[in-house]
C-alpha cells in the first residue's frame, strides 16, 4: 500500500505541475496579457514602464514562470491581482469558503437525491416508477446549469417569492442575531445548491441504479435473502456496500462537475465564491487570479481523485496490486 | 491606446469603446419573441415545479423575509409591450422625505476607493463621486451649451486676465469625515499624486498642461496653466480631492500595493461614505453626517448589490428586491414598462456606433465609394430593428443631443440605386454572379466586430444583406476583443463595426486626427483641413467660439464618410415608483443621488 500511495502522489504532483505550467503559458500566449494591457493605457511611457516593472512583467517569460512557480511552491505567494490591486491569496481566501459551502451542500443534494432515486428505480426495476425516474433523471442531467438556475429564480423567487434570488445574505443581515443570520444564509443557499446539486443528481441516480441492479443479481444477495433478511436490509446494507465502489469513483468525478457548474451557478446567483472570482478574472484578464483559481480547482480535482483511488484500493486489494 | 469602458465625467478624450461598456451591457440578454417566450415559460414552469416537488422537503415554505415581503400580493409576470415608457424622471408627489434605504443592482463591482490606482469601472466611478468632492461640478446641460460648472468643494473661482491662472476659493465649512478641515493643501497634494509617475494614474495626461497648483492660504488654491486652451477647467477638475492628512501616510511608490489600506482608512467629504463592503456581494453607502450641506442627502443608505447576471437583475427589479438598476436592454423595456410598480427612464447616452472603413485600403480610400456604401445601408431600418424608439440614426460624431451638433446636416438618404450609380461611375460592374467587379476583382470584403455584442452582430447581418442587394459582398466576422483591437490598430482590416464614447469637450482628435493614426484613428482617416480645424477648435478659450470649426468638421466628415454612422442610443434605467428625485444624466446614473428620496414602505 505505501508503494501504491507514493506512486499515486507522484502522479498527482506531476499532473498538477503540468496543469499549472500549461495554464501559465496559455495565459501569456492569448492576446491581452498584462504587459500588453498596460502598454495600451493612455499614460506616459515612463509610467507604463514603472507599472510593468513593478509587477515583473518586463522579465523574460521563463524567468517570470520560474519566479511565479517558486513563489507559489516555496512561499504560497500567488502574486498580486492586477484588476483588484490586492494579493491574490486574499482574493482567493475570501472566496474559497463560499464555494466549499456551496459545493458541500450541492454534493449532499446530489448524493441524497441521486441515491434515493437510484435505489427506488433499481428496487422497482422495469416498473412505471423506474421509467418515470429515468425520464426525470435524464431531464435533470441534460439541462444546462445556467438554465436550471434561471428557471429556479423565475419560479421560486420571482413567481412564488419563497426564496431569495441571489447573494449569501439579505440586505441588512449584519444587523440580525447569529441564529437569524444562519437561517438567512441557509435560505440563500437553497436555490444555488439545488441548481448545482440536482443537475448532478440525475447522473448519480442513473449510476446508482445501474450499479445496484448489477449487484442485486449476485449470489451473496441471494444468500442474504435466503437467510430471511428484510429486503430493506438486503438493499441498504448488503446491496449498497457492493454498489459503493463505482459510486466512490463517481464522487471524484463529481468534483469536476461541481467546480465547473459552480462557475455558472455563482454568476447566476451572485454567489461570492471562486467561480465568481474566476469569471471576473476572465473578463478583466487578471492572469494572476486566473492562475490561482485554476490551480485550486486542479488541486481539488486531483486531490479528490487521489482520495477516491485510495479508498478504492482500500476496498479492493486487486487495484493496489495491479 | 486601450479602449476605455468608462464614460468618465465629460473630461476625457473620446474613446473607442469596449465590449464591457455600460452601453454594451444593455445588449447582453437576448430575449425570445413574446409569444414564444410565454410558451417556453409554460413548459419550463411545469418542469421546474416537478423539480421542486422532487426536492420538496429541502425547499420548504419560507416566510417572505426582508426581500419578499411585498412580492406575493402583486407579483407581476413578464408583460410584453404593455404601458408607456417615461422619457424623464417622475415628478415626485409631495415633499422629499429624509431617511430610508434603497437597493440598487449592478453587474460590475467597484475596484477600490482610490480612483488614482483602481482600474475604472462604471460602478466605481458612481461610488467615487459620492465619496470625494471635486473642485466644481460639471452641469449636465451640454445639450444647450459648452460645459458649465457649479460650486462643489470650491464656492467660487476666477480667471486671471490672461486666463493662464485660475483661482479657486474653497468652502470653509467642508470637513473630512474625521473632522479635519478640507484645505488647499489637500488640493495641491492631490494634484501631486495625480501627476506622480509612481502612482501612474491612467488619466494623468489630463494634467500635463498644468504647471503648478499653489496653496495660497488654507482656502485659496491657484492653478497655473502652461497655456490657454478650451479644456482648462475640465482638466483641473478631473478627479476628486483626496485626504492628504490620512492617505499621505503611504508613499506614492507603495500606492499600487495598498488598495485595501485605502479602503480601511477611508475618510470622505462627499455626501455618502461606505458603511460596509463585502467583495462580490454588496457595497453599502450611508449618509455622511459631516457633509457640508445639512439638507442632503435625503437617503440614509444606498445598497449596491453586485449581480453579474443581467437577467437576474431584471427578475429582482420585477420582484421588488431592487429599487433601481442603471442599465438594461431595450428588449427588456416592455417588461419594465408593463410592471405597475416600476418606472422606465430613457435618456441619451454619450456614444455613437458606426461602420469604419479602412481609408488606407482600396476601394475604401475613395470617399465616393464610402459614400455609396453609406447610401446602400437602410440605417433607419437597422436602428428601428435593434433599438426601437430608444435609438436614433447617427449623422455625426457629435451627438444630436449635444449643443454643437450641426443641425444643418442633411441625413444621407437610403438610396441603393444612387449607390449603384456612384459605384458604376467608379468602374464597378456586375459580374455573372451579380457581384460588382473592377479590374476583374470582386467587390468583396470582411467586416468585423467584437464578440459578445449582440446588437452589433445583428446589425452586421442586416448590413451584409443590404450590401448584397447592390452587388457588394460583405463577410461578417466576430473576433475576441483584444485580437480585434490589435488588428484594428495595425490597420489590418477592411471594415469594422465599432463605437466611440464622446466627452463634453467635443475633442475629435482621438477618432479623426491624423496624428492618432496607428492608435485610435482606426480608419486611418487623414485630412489636413480636419486636423487644422480640430487643433483650432481645441485651442479656443471658449468652446462656443469653436462652433464654426466644429460645424465645418462635421460637414467634411459627412461628406467624406470615414465612418458610416449608424446609431446613437438611449440608456435605459429602471426604478421603483416609490423612488423620487431621480435624474440620471449622460454623466452618471448617480449624478444627483443626494437628491433622491423614497416613500416609506413597510418592507424596509
Amino acid at each position: 500500500m505505501p508503494g501504491y500511495l507514493l506512486r499515486r502522489l507522484a502522479a498527482a504532483a506531476l499532473l498538477l505541475w503540468l496543469v499549472l505550467t500549461a495554464t501559465f503559458v496559455l495565459l501569456r500566449l492569448v492576446p491581452g496579457d498584462p504587459a500588453a494591457m498596460v502598454s495600451e493605457l493612455p499614460i506616459p511611457r515612463q509610467q507604463k514602464i514603472i507599472i510593468i516593472h513593478t509587477y515583473g512583467w518586463d522579465r523574460p517569460l521563463p524567468e517570470q514562470y520560474v519566479r511565479w512557480l517558486g513563489a507559489v511552491v516555496l512561499h504560497g505567494d500567488w502574486g498580486f491581482s492586477f484588476a483588484q490591486l490586492r494579493p491574490v491569496s486574499t482574493v482567493v481566501a475570501e472566496a474559497l469558503p463560499a464555494t466549499l459551502l456551496l459545493a458541500a451542500a450541492a454534493l449532499l443534494i446530489e448524493y441524497g437525491v441521486g441515491t434515493a432515486l437510484g435505489v427506488a428505480a433499481a428496487r422497482h426495476g422495469g416498473s412505471a416508477l423506474d421509467k418515470s425516474i429515468r425520464v426525470v433523471t435524464l431531464l435533470l442531467y441534460s439541462q444546462p446549469v445556467f438554465w436550471l438556475g434561471l428557471m429556479a429564480v423565475l419560479v421560486f423567487s420571482y413567481w412564488l417569492g419563497w426564496l431569495p434570488a441571489s447573494h449569501m445574505q439579505s440586505v441588512g443581515a449584519d444587523e440580525m442575531g447569529r441564529g437569524a443570520q444562519l437561517a438567512d444564509l441557509g435560505k440563500h443557499l437553497v436555490l444555488p445548491a439545488m441548481t448545482l446539486g440536482l443537475a448532478q443528481a440525475g447522473g448519480a441516480a442513473r449510476f446508482v441504479r445501474a450499479s445496484l441492479l448489477d449487484v442485486m443479481g449476485r449470489d451473496y444477495i441471494r444468500t442474504a435473502r435466503a437467510k430471511g433478511l428484510p429486503e430493506r436490509r438486503v438493499i441498504w446494507v448488503h446491496g449498497m456496500r457492493g454498489a459503493l465502489v463505482p459510486v466512490i469513483q463517481l464522487l471524484a468525478l463529481s468534483v469536476t462537475g461541481l467546480l465547473s457548474g459552480a462557475l455558472i451557478t455563482e454568476v447566476v446567483f451572485a454567489w461570492p465564491g471562486l467561480g465568481r472570482v474566476t469569471y471576473d478574472a476572465i473578463l478583466a484578464r487578471d492572469s494572476p487570479v486566473l492562475l490561482a483559481t485554476t490551480a485550486i480547482s486542479a488541486v481539488l480535482v486531483v486531490g479528490c481523485n487521489l482520495v477516491a483511488d485510495l479508498l478504492h484500493a482500500a476496498a479492493d486489494p486487486r487495484v493496489r496490486d495491479a | 491606446m486601450r479602449p476605455d469602458p468608462i464614460m468618465r465625467h465629460g473630461l476625457q478624450r473620446s474613446r473607442w469603446d469596449s465590449p464591457s461598456s455600460a452601453l454594451d451591457n444593455q445588449s447582453r440578454p437576448r430575449r425570445l419573441p413574446a409569444r414564444l417566450r410565454l410558451a417556453v415559460l409554460a413548459v419550463l414552469t411545469v418542469l421546474t415545479v416537478f423539480i421542486g416537488a422532487l426536492a420538496g422537503a429541502g425547499c420548504g415554505r419560507h416566510a417572505g423575509g426582508v426581500q419578499q415581503g411585498a412580492a406575493g400580493a402583486a407579483r407581476p409576470g413578464p408583460q410584453a409591450g404593455a404601458g408607456a415608457t417615461a422619457a424623464s424622471s417622475p415628478s415626485a408627489p409631495g415633499q422629499p422625505r429624509r431617511g430610508g434605504t434603497i437597493v440598487t443592482g449592478w453587474t460590475t463591482e467597484p475596484n477600490g476607493v482610490n480612483e488614482l490606482i483602481a482600474p475604472a469601472t462604471s460602478a466605481q466611478q458612481e461610488v467615487i463621486i459620492q465619496l470625494f468632492l471635486r473642485l466644481v461640478r460639471e452641469d449636465a446641460n451640454f445639450d444647450k451649451h459648452p460645459p458649465t460648472f457649479s460650486p462643489a468643494l470650491a464656492r467660487s473661482y476666477e480667471w486671471s486676465p490672461d486666463r493662464k491662472t485660475l483661482t479657486f476659493h474653497l468652502r470653509e465649512n467642508v470637513r473630512w469625515s474625521d473632522g479635519v478641515p478640507v484645505t488647499a493643501d489637500d488640493v495641491r497634494w492631490t494634484w501631486q499624486a495625480q501627476t506622480s509617475p509612481e502612482v501612474a494614474w491612467a488619466y494623468s495626461y489630463m494634467k500635463t498642461q498644468i504647471a503648478d497648483v499653489e496653496a495660497v492660504d488654507p482656502h485659496t488654491v491657484r492653478v497655473h496653466f502652461k497655456r490657454v486652451y478650451a479644456k482648462q477647467m475640465l482638466d483641473i477638475n478631473e478627479g476628486g480631492i483626496l485626504p492628504r492628512h490620512v492617505w499621505a501616510q503611504v508613499p506614492f511608490s507603495r500606492w499600487r500595493q495598498s488598495a485595501d489600506w485605502f479602503k480601511q482608512h477611508l475618510v470622505v467629504d462627499g455626501p455618502f461614505t461606505i458603511a460596509s463592503w463585502k467583495p462580490k456581494q454588496e457595497l453599502v453607502l450611508v449618509r455622511n453626517p459631516g457633509y457640508f450641506d445639512p439638507n442632503r442627502p435625503h437617503l440614509d443608505r444606498v445598497v449596491m448589490r453586485i449581480i453579474p447576471d443581467q437577467a437576474s437583475i431584471l427578475a429582482q427589479l420585477g420582484s421588488g428586491e431592487l429599487d433601481f438598476t442603471p442599465a438594461f436592454s431595450p428588449a427588456d423595456a416592455p417588461q419594465i414598462a408593463g410592471n405597475p410598480r416600476l418606472r422606465l427612464l430613457a435618456y441619451p447616452y454619450r456614444s455613437w456606433v458606426a461602420v469604419g472603413w479602412n481609408n488606407a485600403r482600396q476601394p475604401f480610400s475613395d470617399p465616393a465609394v464610402r459614400r455609396a456604401l453609406s447610401m446602400a445601408l437602410d440605417r433607419p431600418a437597422i436602428v428601428e430593428t435593434i433599438w426601437g424608439k430608444f435609438g436614433r440614426v447617427g449623422e455625426s460624431p457629435i451627438l444630436s443631443v449635444v449643443w454643437a451638433y450641426d443641425r444643418a446636416l442633411r441625413p444621407l438618404p437610403y438610396d441603393p440605386a444612387a449607390a449603384r450609380g456612384i459605384l458604376a461611375a467608379k468602374g464597378f460592374a456586375a459580374g455573372p454572379d451579380g457581384v460588382l467587379r473592377r479590374g476583374g476583382k470582386p467587390f468583396a470584403f470582411e467586416i468585423s466586430t467584437n464578440l459578445g455584442n449582440q446588437q452589433r452582430v445583428d446589425a452586421l447581418v442586416m448590413i451584409q444583406e443590404q450590401l448584397r442587394r447592390i452587388g457588394v459582398r460583405a463577410e461578417p466576422r466576430q473576433m475576441e476583443f483584444n485580437s480585434l483591437n490589435q488588428r484594428l490598430e495595425a490597420g489590418d482590416f477592411d471594415a469594422t463595426l465599432t463605437g466611440f464614447s464622446m466627452d463634453t469637450s467635443l475633442d475629435l482628435t482621438t477618432p479623426f486626427h491624423s496624428r492618432e493614426i496607428g492608435s485610435t484613428n482606426l480608419t486611418r482617416y487623414s485630412n489636413p483641413e480636419v486636423d487644422r480645424l480640430i487643433d483650432h477648435a481645441m485651442s479656443q478659450v471658449d468652446l462656443a467660439q469653436a462652433t464654426p470649426d466644429l460645424d465645418r468638421i462635421q460637414e467634411i466628415l459627412h461628406r467624406d464618410q470615414p465612418y458610416t454612422f449608424l446609431w446613437e442610443s438611449d440608456r435605459l434605467s429602471g426604478l421603483n415608483r416609490r423612488l423620487h428625485g431621480v435624474e440620471p444624466s449622460m454623466l452618471y446614473s448617480f449624478y444627483d443621488l443626494k437628491d433622491w428620496w423614497i416613500e416609506p414602505s413597510p418592507k424596509r
